[in-house]
């Protein structure tokens, strides 16, 4: 623990250089202006790109330059301590050690190809045989496991749940402010007080246990440890997040669904459509801009996942979410080799995602006589 | 089916009842009752969270279903504080949120108005590479933050400003936030052109037509980037465990995780003053939101609806 410098020696010096930096940058779009007036730039022009230079810096100097360092050290070894030591692929290589093998008969706990220094991440049994998958940096792909698996397991439902209460809200009932001041609430809650607040919840004499202990009495005598156990930590994490984000995005497709003009339906209802075809074939076109946007910013929300990691410990044979892991590897382990090729990963992975969302919007989504892109 | 019902009911014309009218009410109780439901399904949370706040620690473990504390310990608040001064002295409710406010205002005001500059020049000025830069800004969306926390961390230690506020508060002045880049732009693109060629005719400039002119007109964004920024800040946690590491020096977020990992290990988690702790972060956000709950909700729709 470090030794307390006092409030106002926290404080103070902060303040100071935020008004220098403030003054400094300021001072930074004049000259960006004054060198484009003096190389001849039309003004309208260089007020322009004066005004966008903060963002400029900010984006070279916490954007370009950290992704490129980032890149660079996780093909290094760097604790720290001693400057970073270039392995090449050597982190790369150790996350993708990986074997796959098959099982013949199920005695076969752990198969050949698992037998020295992997360790078992996937399992499928079919019949006597089925097939194993093994890892050297098995923690690594159990928790990205767990993220991908929480991600394409919540984003569906979540953004199904949020368009069955909009459409609920879109029903002329009263009090609709009520309503989505309410259903927005879990959004506004901090995340560490959510993590907190369903860890307690789910506890193991917690109110969910209690409220539950009809359904589970019948099975086990033995109240659910949702956290701990492999089959459990999924589901639970899975409630706590669409509680979480809902309400929100529901009160985001209800103004998608406020913005379809009226007529549409009624030139539907002439042409003899039911509710169902009116559905299918006037509300979902037209709402999928928003569920587009909806789509992209929960799956990139649900595959960034930290606070709830943070506060709630799972088991080993779990796995955490990834990001809380590389956080762990960074600042716990400090192998920030390690841990910086670890979220390149995760990286590609996010971009790979969000290409095929795009890829895919075309055959999906549309844009009312407009020619602009998402 | 919902607009026939009620336009031919409050028709002056047609006052015989028309037929459909039981499903048409069935079909109304069961759509309150779907809302009642979801409506319980987030509120049981914030309550038990606040009614835990009140409990003595015996009342926690019961096996029963209490939302009523009896009795009701409003020092919980109070002891919370004193349990974590017992542990790093000077870590007091005032210090904390004193914290927690630098952090968050400072922040806030970097966020809005370097945004608010950047916006504008991104959308009332032509020049050439403006819509490059533009979606590049978008596409850092897209970076999970996990990916330059490395190399963020070092450039500070290189700086000599770790356990400093320093990271948390003067970066926003460089437009940190895309998003909030992307609300303002849209927002000032909708503002007619007139208004500023005849300020330009009146001989104004630049800044002048920015605070004069421009400020006022987007002041409904400015007031819901403003409250969304607050509540960005006040609940920031990913930046603060990566730089603050002096317990006193804590914002709310990694006080409560401190009380967690120092004074409730163990066989008996004190629940009962963790959650005093998370409704003392919740409070001034929830505050500030059913305030400003037009502002919030409007904030989120620019995005989702104009994107």
């Amino acid at each position: 623990m470090t030794t307390d410098p006092g409030a106002l020696n926290t404080y103070l010096p902060t303040l100071i250089r935020y008004i220098l930096v403030a003054i400094g940058v300021g001072v930074i779009m004049i000259i960006v202006y004054r060198v484009q007036i003096a190389l001849g730039v039309k003004r309208e022009a260089a007020t322009g790109r004066a005004l966008v230079t903060p963002w400029v810096i900010g984006f070279l100097v916490f954007n370009v330059f950290t992704i490129g360092t980032s890149l660079y050290l996780s093909f290094t070894e760097y604790n720290l301590f001693r400057p970073p030591e270039w392995i090449g692929l050597g982190n790369y290589q150790e996350l993708f050690d990986v074997s796959f093998g098959t099982l013949e008969s199920r005695e076969q706990r752990s198969s050949d190809v698992l037998a020295r220094r992997h360790s078992e991440i996937i399992r499928v049994e079919i019949g006597d045989g089925g097939f194993v998958f093994g890892a050297r940096a098995a923690s690594f792909w159990r928790s990205m496991r767990l993220t991908l698996v929480y991600a394409f397991v919540s984003v569906p439902l979540g953004l199904a749940g949020a368009l069955g209460v909009a459409l609920l809200l879109n029903q002329k009932v009263k009090g609709l402010g009520f309503w989505r001041v309410l259903y927005y609430m879990p959004a506004v809650l901090p995340a560490v007080a959510t993590a907190l607040l369903w860890r307690w919840m789910f506890s193991q004499s917690g109110i969910i246990n209690t409220l539950t202990q009809p359904i589970w009495r019948l099975t086990t005598n033995e109240p659910p440890r949702w956290f701990t156990d492999a089959n459990l930590a999924l589901p639970a994490f899975v409630i706590i997040g669409l509680w979480g984000v809902f309400g929100a995005n529901s009160v985001i497709l209800l103004a998608g669904l406020k913005g379809i003009p009226q007529e549409l339906y009624e030139a539907a209802s002439i042409d003899g459509a039911g509710n169902w075809a009116k559905f299918r074939h006037v509300t979902i076109p037209m709402l999928s801009p928003a569920l587009f946007y909806n789509l992209v910013t929960s799956t990139i929300a649900a595959l960034q996942i930290f606070e709830l990691a943070a506060f709630i410990q799972t088991p080993e044979s779990v796995g955490t979410f990834v990001n809380w892991l590389i956080y762990q590897e960074a600042f716990t382990l400090r192998n920030m080799g390690m841990a910086s090729a670890m979220a390149w990963i995760l990286l590609l992975i996010i971009l790979a995602l969000t290409a095929l969302i795009f890829r895919s919007s075309e055959f999906w989504v549309f844009y009312q006589g407009q020619r602009e892109k998402a | 089916m919902t607009t026939e019902a009620t336009t031919l009911r409050s028709d002056p014309l047609l006052q015989e009842p028309p037929p459909p009218q039981r499903p048409f009410q069935i079909r109304q109780a069961l759509i309150y009752l779907l809302l009642i439901l979801c409506g319980a399904i987030v509120i049981v949370p914030f309550l038990w969270m606040i009614s835990t706040s009140l409990k003595t620690p015996d009342q926690l473990f019961t096996g029963r279903v209490d939302f009523i504390p009896n009795p009701a310990v409003p020092r919980n608040y109070i002891d919370v504080w004193e349990r974590l001064s017992s542990v790093a002295p000077g870590m007091s409710f005032a210090r904390i949120i004193g914290n927690t406010l630098f952090i968050t205002i400072l922040a806030m005001f970097g966020e809005i108005f370097s945004a608010s500059l950047v916006a504008y020049g991104f959308s009332r000025f032509e020049w050439r590479g403006r819509n490059l830069l533009f979606g590049l800004m978008l596409a850092t969306v897209m970076i999970p933050g996990i990916v330059t926390r490395v190399p963020s961390f070092l450039i500070w230690r290189e700086l000599g400003l770790l356990n400093t506020y320093d990271p948390l508060t003067w970066p926003s002045l460089f437009a940190w936030g895309p998003l909030y880049v992307f609300l303002m732009r849209q927002f000032f693109l909708s503002i007619p052109r007139e208004l500023e060629e005849a300020a330009i005719i009146d001989g104004a400039n630049v800044a002048q037509i920015y605070w004069h002119i421009m400020l006022p007109l987007i002041r409904p964004v400015l007031l819901a980037i403003a409250v969304l920024s607050f509540q960005a800040n006040w609940n920031n946690f990913q930046g603060p465990i990566l730089y603050i590491s002096t317990p006193q020096m804590f914002p709310l977020a990694l006080a409560m995780r401190f009380f967690d990992q120092s004074l409730s290990r163990g066989e008996a988690p004190q629940w009962h003053y963790m959650m005093a702790m998370a409704t003392m972060m919740t409070a001034p956000v929830l505050l500030l939101y059913f305030l400003a709950q037009k502002q919030f909700i409007e904030g989120l729709n620019i995005g989702a609806v104009k994107g």
